[in-house]
């Protein structure tokens, strides 16, 4: 589905991402991995087009998407999340949700700013669409709060479903637990495994290890910018270069 | 063009020069110290400038005193201002901006009441030229370059060795850093505010000697202020001496190619171009 | 409902208005009221996009000119040049837009102001279109609209600029609130607050921030080139840096939270410095403590203060009540 061919990525002489080959298919749910820095949140950017790759090409679907506009990409149905500012904080939960349905509204400029009937009803089928969202992601109790106010770990699941409502074919994840606790974590967890039900494709990249190994079918390692494992979970865990990589990271924090 | 009218405008370009980087080094300094733009900042040098002539016409101060009374005054109202008007809108560089626009209003209100809106103006004691291998150099030009860059030595060396200039360093790269290292940020902004104005205030009392001076005088100067810290790389003051060169010379020499609207459209557009093309200006890093 | 009742109460006001006024002077000064709230209103529809624009004189002076110029060069009908000129700046700043909206904050209002300025510059030096520094004097008025019978409106009064600046003004606020509360306006609303997120689930963030920077410069092009019919004469600084600089006070000083503020901003401001004219010595303090005021005590403007005193009557009716 996604496929990744020696995506690269300098800043000034740093290589941020380096020759990364990957591939995901369709229906799975992908982890990447790897030590504090070692490029997975420039590897999100450059596949949905926050900055431009270096070398590489990023082929969705058969298309070649390198080098689009976040806003392109996501039509092609890329949708990511990030480590912060996942939300519209002034908005309350249905308003977020309900202008993340943007790509599918299908309202078009002058119909909106005219009110015809048939925006109205648009309107409303986008309501409908953005509560079912939230009744999914489990937020049905807060529909009317004001996104700043929800707790942390609600925001980052709201932020999962500005996500969904943008109907992604493929859902990139960036450090979705990040800052949860226990309960929140395993809600999240919860939520997760119900997307990949409704047959959604996920790349996940996250630092809490026991979730990333229980939820993913494969996991891609890296550091320094380059890939040094792939493979299942349990393959990974025994991979010396992995277990070097995490420990030397360990060390030095 | 002959040789000696190219040194010519090469010589205006670099007064003009020594002007910019003094009104520039004070927007700089206000913006990676307290992380506003300074709008008011041609405001403060229009102050400056009035100060001078005032000092000169109404109190019978002769040139040099004056400046120098002007600038520590016009420092002191930098102080003033950054504690009343700044300081309680530190962190939220918004509402800072519109303060810092409201007090373009109400300074320039304020002198025109007091001062009326005609043009005045006062001469320079520095009269006389000088003849060096057949160029005329007018002193009162060139008395700007040497206090221009005489004061961007001063700056350099009161940043490079004094517990204060290290201070207003530390800040300027790593804001909440400094504050934890125990900087008193409140005491650095304030040094920072009285340097900037200062500065503005000297380059303000040589332009009141070359050209008139009016409540409106400041507009000009932000623009061109602005403009070379932009040039040259927000926050940076390497920067501003660079952007400062450039766009003095620009200033100095292409009205004497083309004509003064012309030179006035290239630095606008180069300007708009630069920032399209690298938002963070030629010495700034990205 | 309440706004639309004290709408429509402030409109009928507005249209007697004139019968009551002393002079034609009061009648004029409504007049430039009433442009300065197209233009603080207008100005905020950009600022919903999270960018404060400082082209609003440049966009001003590029629509007085141009409707100036196609009349009074090409004989075009004035109702005809004013479209076209608004339509025009409506172009160029979409053309300028795309390019200007890849900067975020300070940059974008500093490339504006930049953007003004060589407006400035290029109208004073393109003599042979202009007239150079000097300006253009005699531009005629609109055309005379005459209904046999019913009305004749000439232009030779104030009074029928007032209505023409009337209807300008309640046409804008209508388009510019209906702007507001359609989905574009959520969609900008959306931007302001997080564009990196509204980008990455498809909004075409830069294409919604030039909608509404040529949008709102369409109005700033409209009153530019009313302004040039009604005063007949046009300078290529009129509306420098410090006219600008006014409407941005207006917005903030209103309140930029809400659709009303910047209306009641540049109400306040414009009639404040001439009803105080017998204080005329002291206007420069008045003005700066009420910027004063507002910056510190109003965050949210005068509408803030508005609602805040709405909000203390009703607590006061309920103590009296319980």
């Amino acid at each position: 589905m996604l496929e990744v061919k020696g995506l690269s990525k300098f800043f000034g002489g740093l290589e941020a991402v380096s020759n990364i080959d990957m591939t995901v298919k369709a229906g799975e749910i992908f982890g990447l991995i790897g030590p504090n820095g070692a490029g997975k949140t420039t590897f999100f950017n450059l596949i949905n087009g926050v900055i431009r790759p270096t070398r590489g090409r990023v082929i969705f679907e058969g298309q070649d998407i390198t080098g689009k506009k976040p806003h392109s990409v996501a039509k092609k149905g890329i949708i990511r999340t990030f480590q912060a500012n996942n939300i519209f904080p002034d908005f309350t939960v249905i308003e977020n949700v309900s202008l993340s349905c943007h790509l599918k509204t299908g309202i078009g400029i002058f119909e909106a700013s005219l009110h015809t009937p048939g925006s109205k009803k648009k309107e409303k089928d986008v309501l409908e669409r953005s509560y079912e969202i939230i009744k999914h992601a489990g937020l049905e109790s807060f529909t009317n709060t004001a996104a700043n106010s929800l707790s942390h770990g609600h925001k980052r699941i709201l932020g999962i479903a500005n996500a969904l409502a943008a109907e992604p074919k493929l859902l990139m994840l960036d450090e979705p637990l990040g800052g949860m606790n226990a309960e929140e974590v395993s809600e999240t967890i919860n939520l997760i495994r119900r997307l990949l039900d409704d047959g959604l494709t996920i790349l996940l990249i996250e630092h809490n290890m026991r979730a990333t190994m229980s939820l993913c079918d494969r996991i891609f390692v890296i550091n320094f910018g380059k890939k040094i494992a792939e493979g299942n979970p349990a393959e990974v865990k025994e991979n010396p270069e992995v277990i070097k990589a995490y420990l030397g990271a360990g060390q030095n924090a | 063009m002959e040789m000696t009218a190219i040194a010519q405008s090469l010589l205006n370009g670099l007064a003009i020069s020594g002007i910019y980087i003094l009104i520039a080094l004070g927007l700089t300094l206000v913006l990676s110290i307290m992380g506003i733009v300074q709008i008011s900042h041609g405001e403060i040098y229009m102050v400056g400038a009035y100060c001078v002539y005032y000092l000169i016409k109404s109190a019978g101060f002769s040139f040099i005193p004056a400046l120098i009374v002007a600038t520590l005054f016009v420092g002191c109202i930098g102080v003033f201002l950054e504690r009343v008007f700044f300081r309680p809108f530190r962190g939220d560089p918004d509402r800072a901006m519109t303060v810092s626009i409201s007090l373009i209003l109400i300074i320039q209100n304020i002198v025109l009441f007091l001062a009326g809106g005609n043009p005045k103006s006062y001469s320079s004691p520095f009269t006389g030229v000088l003849f060096i291998f057949g160029i005329v150099i007018a002193w009162k030009r060139l008395i700007i370059v040497i206090v221009g860059f005489g004061l961007l030595v001063l700056l350099f060396l009161f940043i490079r060795y004094t517990k204060t200039g290290q201070a207003m360093l530390a800040i300027s790269q790593e804001r909440e850093g400094a504050a934890l290292q125990g900087i008193n940020i409140d005491f650095v902004s304030a040094v920072a505010m009285f340097l900037g104005c200062a500065l503005a205030a000297v380059a303000a009392g040589f332009i009141g000697s070359l050209f008139s001076i009016s409540p409106t005088m400041g507009s000009f100067a932000l623009m061109k202020g602005i403009a070379v810290i932009i040039l040259g790389g927000l926050g940076s003051i390497a920067g501003a001496v660079i952007g400062g060169l450039i766009l003095g010379l620009i200033d100095g020499v292409l009205p004497a190619i083309t004509s003064t609207y012309t030179a006035g459209l290239v630095g606008f557009a180069a300007i708009i171009i630069i920032l399209l093309f690298r938002p963070q200006g030629i010495w700034g890093h990205e | 409902m309440t706004y639309l009742l004290t709408s429509l109460f402030l409109t009928v006001c507005l249209i007697f208005l004139p019968h009551f006024m002393s002079g034609p002077y009061y009648v004029h000064v409504f007049i430039i009221t009433m442009m300065n709230i197209i233009l603080t209103s207008s100005l905020r529809l950009i600022s919903l996009s999270g960018q404060i624009s400082l082209a609003h004189g440049g966009m001003m002076t590029i629509g007085a000119y141009t409707s100036a110029l196609l009349v009074m060069r090409l004989g075009l009908s004035t109702w005809y040049a004013m479209l076209i000129a608004g339509l025009f700046v409506a172009l160029v700043a979409c053309l300028t837009g795309f390019p200007f909206m890849r900067l975020k904050g300070i940059y974008f209002s500093i490339v504006t102001v930049f953007f003004s300025e060589m407006v400035v510059l290029i109208t004073q030096q393109w003599e042979s279109l202009t007239g150079g520094s000097g300006g253009i004097y005699n531009i005629p008025a609109p055309g005379a609209i005459v209904v046999t019978g019913l009305f004749n409106i000439d232009f030779l009064s104030k009074i029928h600029f007032y209505y023409f600046a009337l209807f300008l003004m309640i046409a804008s606020l209508l388009i510019l609130y209906a702007i507001e509360k359609s989905r574009i306006g959520f969609i900008l609303k959306g931007i302001k607050q997080t564009d990196s997120l509204a980008e990455s689930i498809g909004i075409n963030t830069i294409g919604f921030k030039v909608l509404a920077y040529s949008t709102g410069c369409f109005f700033a092009g409209i009153v530019g080139a009313f302004y040039s019919h009604y005063i007949s004469a046009m300078c290529p600084d009129t509306f420098g840096f410090f006219y600008t600089i006014n409407i941005l006070v207006y917005m903030t000083v209103g309140g930029i939270e809400v659709f009303a503020g910047p209306i009641l901003g540049a109400f306040v401001l414009t009639i404040l410095p001439e009803i105080t004219r017998v204080l005329k010595e002291f206007m420069p303090f008045i003005f700066a403590a009420v910027l004063i005021a507002v910056i510190f005590f109003l965050p949210e403007g005068l509408a803030g203060l508005f609602s805040r005193l709405i909000a203390f009557i009703k607590k006061i009716i309920r103590i009296k009540n319980a």
